[in-house]
């Protein structure tokens, strides 16, 4: 009851008009700066925080949760209409989403990704008011074991992910796990396969390989297949640019499915929302009735990871706000932004400073609010892109990728391995290799191997650490099953067919 | 006629020769460019920030300086790039420990800070040791004597065997014989959660990143890392005064520029870091931030670059880190 009236409170706050304006600005120049590739929410937040300076705490710490959420918001665009990631969490969504454009259901797909982020968003807004404090103790109980069956249970769905060939979706994984080690050894502080470059000792980031892999070997292929004689079908009445009702009604598990899984892996420090949302398009083809129609542009692989990327934004303000542990790169801008408020998250927040709190989460509800009033929109718009003839938008592609791929570094180095990438893209694609495993590999590979050291370094080398705790436990079990379960369909279909001959 | 054109001329030249210190002093023509090895939001991009916006609050030098974030090779990307700017007077590099533990272990990272001019020290970042707050080590010995009575299964939640946490282990370590786990987390969130989640026994973190959890009770702090009692602190015993005499190993940040620039560009940019340092603005971020504010002047700067590699090397070959150089 008492969470209710200091919402309320809260929100008579937040729905003041010049709060809401700052709502609004900041959710739209997230969502804008958002858009461009290669800057994620964490560079978003940090190139427009200044902007905030000088005004009202307040009206500062609402600006800067609108900025947050549009900044979450925006990755989706360049991934569906042109097959560029615009971060890390909006890769999967390329699988269905850039194919659902190339049938001409591009605004379709827009409009499914914007109403999943709100849905799920929303969902993590209303777990975070309600839940918090629980749910962060049980964050809390996550130890290296767990996380290691976590990114287990992820690079098991594998076999979900994958193509036609299962040989050929575990060497493109053991590919990313490859890629994933080079650079420097956290725990030793020494190199790995940088064959003397200075520049590999940091690794190699996350969007080059995804954008090249991605939207580079795209368009050469699509040049290979002479596409220039098809091209993309835009429709021109606006309900037909909308997802249809069948096409909503597809979504339906996905929303709760992204919601949820979004959530409670959002909740965890380190985890991220790239693992979130290939979880949760892992889980939506495990489930489905039609697995084998995902990665040809099903609004469910669409829907599935948008909505597990927003959930993880309340998912990733439960610690921080009642803990004061930023469990990632854009949370922790959040509370360096917040301390210079004069706004101290942690576990007195709560009880010490209720009007801030209960503000900050009020203005969470109206941001995802104003995100998708202000989006849907700017899907008819945004659709018309596909519209541009070929020969003006595989250069466009090309150029948006150079600038995504400079953009995260500002090092010429990235332009050669964004080549690099695009022509090995290319060569699997030729040779029937799914990118898809590539990517979840390098994205879970580096968390797994740093888990299983730690686990190891806990219990003084015994490998028994991994499996004798319960959650670990559990979670490595779901991971045989789903390693097995190709097997299991092909003993049951066998038998079956055996029935009925 | 003619005596005065000379009486002119010799008077141009005395003015020349009253001028010429002034003429001397060197100021930045173009913009200066503040090199920050990682990406916008990432720790040495908001210091970069911050030391510009002293400096703007301050009024102490009103040119354009801008961040520029040189990423990759985690830090060697900008380290090189200060070595090829060789001469330019506009580029600063804003360096942290990492500066100068990177080259000592990387055979790929070939820049050193003591090839570079060295401009300023300005900050130390104290550091604490803490335990979860229902602990039963009320002070860092009863922390050792566990460690003693079971050797490596008591455990430290920290970063790269590198960092400044690792190498108070070491030493810690070295001086009572004990032996604990050292458990790397990438970031200072996951540290902190396997902390307070009981899964690590202690861990050294920096006082902003904990002063909530202290506040709450959640955490409980054992001794500070540092030479003397921090202000805000004045209960907590340092390292010595809890029993432990070691080196102090101090994390600081500052300015270094290319190699090869001016003396008088060196004099110019230790004046403004010297003033900005003595300014309100800076006094301020200071004391948000829980840093110490500490000035080292080029020279002072440049020996103490010296000074620490010696240090660390020392600490690191104690520890069994493979060494590069």
């Amino acid at each position: 009851m008492e969470t209710f009236a200091a919402l309320g409170h809260g929100f008579a706050v937040a729905l003041q008009p010049v709060n809401l304006f700052w709502c609004f600005v900041g959710c739209f120049l997230g969502t804008i700066v958002g858009v461009l590739p290669g800057l994620g929410p964490a560079a978003t937040i940090a190139l427009l925080l200044p902007l905030t300076f000088g005004m009202d705490p307040t009206g500062g710490v609402i600006m800067l949760a609108g900025i947050y959420f549009g900044a979450k918001y925006g990755g989706s665009t360049t991934s569906i209409l042109l097959n560029i990631p615009g971060e890390a969490s909006s890769v999967v969504t390329c699988l269905d989403g850039y194919q659902m454009a190339r049938k001409g259901r591009g605004g379709a797909a827009l409009g499914i990704a914007a109403i999943a982020s709100f849905v799920a968003g929303t969902f993590g807004i209303v777990a975070l008011t309600l839940l918090a404090p629980p749910i962060a103790e049980f964050a809390l109980s996550f130890s290296s074991p767990e996380y290691f069956a976590l990114m287990v249970l992820g690079l098991s769905l594998v076999v979900v992910l994958g193509g036609s060939s299962l040989l050929k979706a575990l060497l493109s994984l053991l590919f990313g796990l490859w890629l994933t080690s080079i650079g420097t050894d956290l725990f030793t502080s020494q190199s790995r396969f940088t064959f003397g470059s200075s520049f590999l000792l940091g690794g190699i980031d996350f969007m080059v390989i995804a954008v090249g892999v991605f939207a580079i070997a795209g368009v050469m292929e699509s040049i290979r297949a002479r596409e220039e004689n098809t091209p993309i079908p835009v429709p021109n009445r606006l309900r037909e640019l909308m997802p249809s009702w069948a096409e909503l009604k597809a979504c339906r598990f996905a929303f709760l499915n992204g919601s949820v899984t979004g959530f409670i892996v959002g909740v965890l420090p380190g985890a991220g929302s790239a693992i979130a949302s290939f979880i949760a398009y892992g889980v939506e083809k495990a489930v489905s009735r039609h697995p084998e129609k995902f990665g040809t542009g099903v609004p469910e692989g669409v829907a599935a990871p948008e909505g597990a990327n927003n959930a993880d934004s309340g998912g990733a303000m439960v610690p921080l706000l009642t803990l004061g542990i930023p469990g990632g790169g854009s949370t922790a801008i959040l509370l360096s932004a917040l301390v210079v408020w004069g706004v101290k998250p942690g576990p007195l927040m709560m009880t010490e400073s209720p009007e801030v709190f209960w503000g900050l989460i009020a203005s969470l509800y109206i941001g995802s609010v104003m995100l998708l009033v202000m989006n849907l929109p700017l899907v008819p718009l945004f659709a018309q892109i596909l519209r541009i003839p070929v020969y003006v938008l595989f250069p466009l592609i090309f150029g948006l990728a150079l600038v995504g791929a400079f953009g995260v570094s500002d090092n010429p180095m990235n332009l050669m391995l964004l080549a690099g990438f695009g022509l090995l893209g290319y060569v699997m694609a030729q040779f029937g290799f799914p990118p898809a495993p590539l990517i979840l590999g390098f994205v879970l590979g580096d968390a797994m191997e740093r888990a299983v050291r730690q686990s190891l370094t806990m219990s003084m080398g015994d490998p028994a650490i991994l499996v004798e705790r319960p959650l670990s436990a559990v979670m490595l079990g779901l991971a045989v099953l789903v390693l097995i379960s190709p097997l299991l369909g092909r003993l049951l279909r066998r038998r079956r067919a055996g029935a009925t001959a | 006629m003619q005596r005065r054109h000379l009486l002119a001329a010799g008077g141009t030249l005395a003015l020349a020769g009253l001028v010429r210190p002034a003429r001397a002093a060197w100021t930045p023509s173009r913009p200066i460019e503040f090199v920050a090895h990682n990406g916008p939001g990432s720790g040495p991009d908001v210091f970069a920030r911050a030391l510009i916006s002293a400096i703007e609050q301050d009024k102490i030098y009103e040119g354009r300086m801008q961040v520029a974030n040189r990423v990759g090779g985690g830090g060697a990307t900008a380290m090189n790039y200060i070595m090829e700017r060789r001469g330019d007077p506009h580029v600063v590099g804003v360096w942290t420990s990492l500066w100068m533990s990177l080259p000592l272990v990387q055979a790929e990272a070939r820049s050193q800070v003591t090839d570079m001019t060295a401009i300023a020290r300005v900050a130390i970042e104290p550091a604490v040791v803490i335990v979860r707050g229902d602990s039963p080590y009320r002070s860092l010995a009863d922390f050792i004597e566990a460690a003693k009575a079971r050797p490596g299964q008591v455990r430290q939640s920290g970063g790269s065997p590198t960092a400044r946490d690792a190498l108070v282990r070491q030493l810690l370590m070295a001086h009572t014989g004990a032996r604990w786990a050292f458990i790397s987390f990438p970031s200072g969130g996951e540290r902190m959660s396997a902390l307070l989640g009981g899964h690590v026994d202690m861990m050294i973190a920096e006082p902003a990143e904990i002063r909530e959890q202290v506040r709450a009770g959640r955490l409980r702090i054992l001794a500070t890392a540092t030479a003397t009692r921090l202000p805000l602190l004045p209960d907590v015993p340092t390292l010595a005064e809890a029993g432990f005499p070691i080196n102090d190993v101090i994390q600081a940040r500052g300015l270094v520029a290319p190699p090869g620039i001016p003396e008088e560009a060196v004099a110019f940019y230790g004046d403004l870091f010297r003033r900005m340092s003595e300014g309100p603005a800076w006094a301020k971020y200071v004391e948000d931030n829980q840093l110490q504010s500490a000035f080292l002047s080029p020279a002072d700067t440049a020996a103490f670059f010296r000074d620490y590699q010696v240090q660390l090397r020392d600490v690191l070959q104690t520890g069994g880190v493979r060494l590069a150089r």
